[in-house]
């Protein structure tokens, strides 16, 4: 069962500086989405809406055509389906397994299927043999792995990807990039990835939707998005003509 | 030596209980509230923050003497019968010993990572899971917390010589009888429990150290 | 899985902990003896553990005793926080029972107050004809005098003889210095100091070989300078769970043959100090 991710009329302000002012956006159930934008534009401030981290001031999300309940326990459900890489992600003090089985642990899995699930998405990750050492000595591309494989460890079955290769050499990148594509594959996950990667997008997703001036100026499947885009505003920015 | 307390071991172990057992319950008191104090985010906090601060100065002898008059016969709860004992100075030190570790916890845990508690949210943590990973990323301070917390319990003399009354048998401590030893001169038995109290610390302290060590990333 | 760890130490703390507390609790209540509030003078001449164990030996009855100030002391028996008083100051102690507070006064004993002081002895205390004499000549020479000023016997004694010597203490220069404390931190300091004070004989012999620049200068026999200890069961009409039969037969013990006796033969440092004068309406 995978769900549609809807935002309607989504506004949100800090301080009085208005970042999203109106935001429309639908995803497909098991589509894989691409919100492109330029830095500072709210793509992250987006996210983080959807993901109950911040409360807009006005609008909507809804998932599978629902309003997100109000109740905490029905909260804390809808919150557990979703996941979430982050860029620079967090890891807890600890080892990677503890980290990859977190997600598990919260969700009352126990042993032996919470060992097994987890080694089996740190192998997903290439990171299998490094179960046991402690997440504090990781490199930048170790740790973001390690974030991916504790997002999908627990089959969320929408995953939110917030520019989450951006650190990364190339070798790196292609290898989540990969680990996002096959989890697509196997689970049928709806995915909306974050990302000012123009190529990245081109690669995983299908649609793609432009972020600018806190409204989405245009949603197109990828191709035309990036060959024929119908916004001024999303020809110049695809052309790399917009500064970052 | 004329009235010098007898029986040392038996001073010894109620120091030890009366020490250990006040800042362990101080601990299950402070620690729960001083995390979940510390995790709101929202103001009214000041005001909390203030009086916090304001008990961190609370001499312990005016703690002594505020549960004194709470626990004698003639006072609110007279009818416990626990003032002039063990008891009684273990509630005069938890007073005491409380808001120091709930003060150190909240500081401890309002600072850590404010990702720490968004990671786990993310990650689906209800409250009470999100309480528990906070507490083991802060680990290490809320374990110094406990022992500034121990540290001051150990080393407090005021509250339990005010409450415990140093009856001999009964609510004769390490700290208290020093101060009788001195007012009886008899300085190479106080020296000697100091000793004894310095000892204790440092084995405490050890083993708490080795702990938080544990907990170090 | 991370979450039942911390549940299991959670519970293990809480286990320890009630444990613990249990422990406190079955070595705290009930209270299974005699509590007695006496002053620390009393507490300092060693009396105490040499007469309860005594008393608890022909009685079965085991008494503990809080040495504290005279004042604190008879305020315990006020508020029944104490069975029974036993200090040495008569003047508190007639309020002490016109307000109700003792069921029952007896005399137990007395000893004597002594004058201490710099072994030089600058005023001249030693060839003095009596106390009210002392005390006069240290005001004239303005000789430094520790007084404890904490509401004790000791210290409304004290204040008797200054009476008594015509003198208004009010009026005192610098060279009156008040301590506020007991009786063994009075003497210490005065030791420190090269200073006067007045001091009971129990106290001042159990400190003695730890005062090297004081010596004992008047230890007369004067009636003015009788230290006389009663002893008082709280009234059980005020705080009715006192444990009232207890002290009654505490109190008629000391005054009887027997307690009597002991007090006679006990000796600080090789000094018999007590006059046992046991008397009483208890």
């Amino acid at each position: 069962m995978t769900m549609s991710l809807e935002v309607e009329g989504l506004r949100k302000e800090f301080d009085g500086r208005k970042v999203l002012q109106g935001v429309d956006l639908r995803v497909a159930p098991g589509e894989v989405f691409a919100l492109v934008g330029p830095s500072g534009v709210g793509k992250t401030t987006l996210l983080r809406c959807i993901d109950f981290l911040l409360r807009p001031e006005a609008g909507v999300v809804r998932f599978d055509g629902r309003e997100a309940p109000n109740s905490p326990p029905e909260q804390l459900a809808l919150r557990r389906q979703i996941g979430m890489v982050a860029q620079n992600p967090l890891l807890f003090r600890g080892s990677l397994s503890y980290n990859v089985s977190f997600g598990l642990c919260v969700r009352g899995v126990e042993d032996p299927e919470l060992t097994d699930r987890t080694l089996v998405a740190l192998a997903a990750v290439g990171l299998r043999d490094l179960a046991d050492a402690k997440a504090s000595n990781l490199s930048a591309g170790e740790a973001q792995r390690v974030a991916f494989a504790r997002a999908i460890v627990v089959r969320p079955e929408i995953l939110l990807l917030d520019e989450f290769t951006a650190n990364l050499d190339p070798a790196n990148v292609a290898q989540l990039e990969n680990a996002v594509t096959a989890y697509h594959r196997q689970t049928g996950a709806t995915v909306l990835i974050v990302t000012h990667n123009l190529f990245q997008a081109k690669r995983i997703a299908t649609r793609a939707a432009f972020l600018f001036g806190g409204q989405i100026v245009e949603t197109d499947d990828v191709v035309t998005f990036f060959t024929n885009p119908k916004d001024e505003r999303t020809g110049a920015f695809v052309r790399g003509e917009m500064p970052y | 030596m004329l009235t010098v307390a007898g029986d040392i071991v038996g001073i010894t172990l109620l120091s030890l209980l009366v020490c250990g057992t006040s800042t362990l319950i101080a601990t299950l008191i402070a620690i729960p509230l001083g995390v979940t104090l510390g995790l709101r985010e929202v103001g009214g906090q000041r005001l909390l923050r203030n009086i916090l601060f304001t008990l961190y100065g609370l001499p312990p002898v005016l703690a002594g003497l505020l549960v004194f008059l709470l626990l004698s016969r003639s006072g609110p709860l007279g009818g416990l019968g626990l003032l002039f004992t063990p008891l009684g100075m273990v509630f005069a030190q938890v007073v005491v010993v409380t808001p120091i570790i709930l003060g150190i916890t909240m500081s401890v845990v309002a600072t850590v990572e404010r990702r720490v508690k968004e990671t786990a949210f993310v990650l689906g943590a209800d409250r009470w899971q999100l309480s528990v990973t906070v507490v083991r990323q802060a680990a290490a301070g809320i374990l110094t917390a406990v022992m500034v917390g121990f540290g001051r319990a150990i080393s407090e003399v005021g509250a339990v010589f005010i409450v415990g009354g140093h009856i001999e048998g009964q609510t004769q401590v390490l700290t208290t009888t020093i101060i009788t030893d001195i007012s009886q001169a008899a300085y190479g038995h106080a020296v000697a429990l100091g000793v004894i109290l310095l000892v204790i610390a440092a084995v405490v302290y050890s083993l708490l150290y080795r702990l938080q060590e544990r907990t170090m990333p | 899985m991370h979450f039942r760890f911390a549940r299991r130490w959670i519970a293990l703390l809480v286990a320890i902990t009630v444990a613990l507390v249990g422990v406190a609790v079955y070595i705290s209540l009930p209270r299974a003896y005699l509590l007695l509030a006496t002053t620390t003078s009393t507490r300092d001449t060693g009396l105490l553990p040499y007469l309860l164990p005594q008393f608890t030996a022909d009685t079965g009855i085991v008494v503990r005793y809080v040495a504290v100030g005279t004042g604190q002391a008879l305020d315990a028996g006020r508020r029944g926080d104490v069975d029974v008083v036993m200090v040495h100051a008569p003047r508190l102690e007639d309020a002490f029972m016109a307000a109700g507070d003792g069921l029952c006064r007896s005399l137990v004993m007395y000893n004597r107050f002594v004058i201490v002081g710099p072994v030089a002895d600058r005023a001249g205390v030693r060839t003095a004809a009596n106390a009210t004499d002392a005390f006069l000549r240290i005001h004239n020479a303005s000789a430094r005098f520790e007084s404890r000023a904490d509401n004790s016997g000791t210290y409304n004694k004290e204040l008797e003889i200054w009476a008594a010597s015509g003198l208004n203490v009010s009026a005192f220069g610098g060279w009156y210095e008040k301590t506020n404390q007991g009786m063994g931190q009075t003497l210490t300091i005065a030791n420190e100091r090269d200073a006067y004070t007045l001091s009971d004989d129990g106290t001042w012999y159990s400190r003695e070989s730890t005062l090297p620049y004081l010596g004992l200068l008047h230890a007369r026999v004067e009636s003015i300078l009788q230290n006389q200890y009663s002893v008082i069961p709280v009234n059980p009409d005020t705080h009715p769970g006192v444990k009232s039969e207890q002290a009654v037969a505490f109190a008629r013990w000391l005054v009887g043959q027997r307690g009597q006796n002991l007090i006679a033969t006990f000796a600080v440092n090789g000094h018999t100090i007590f006059t046992p004068n046991g008397a009483g309406a208890c």
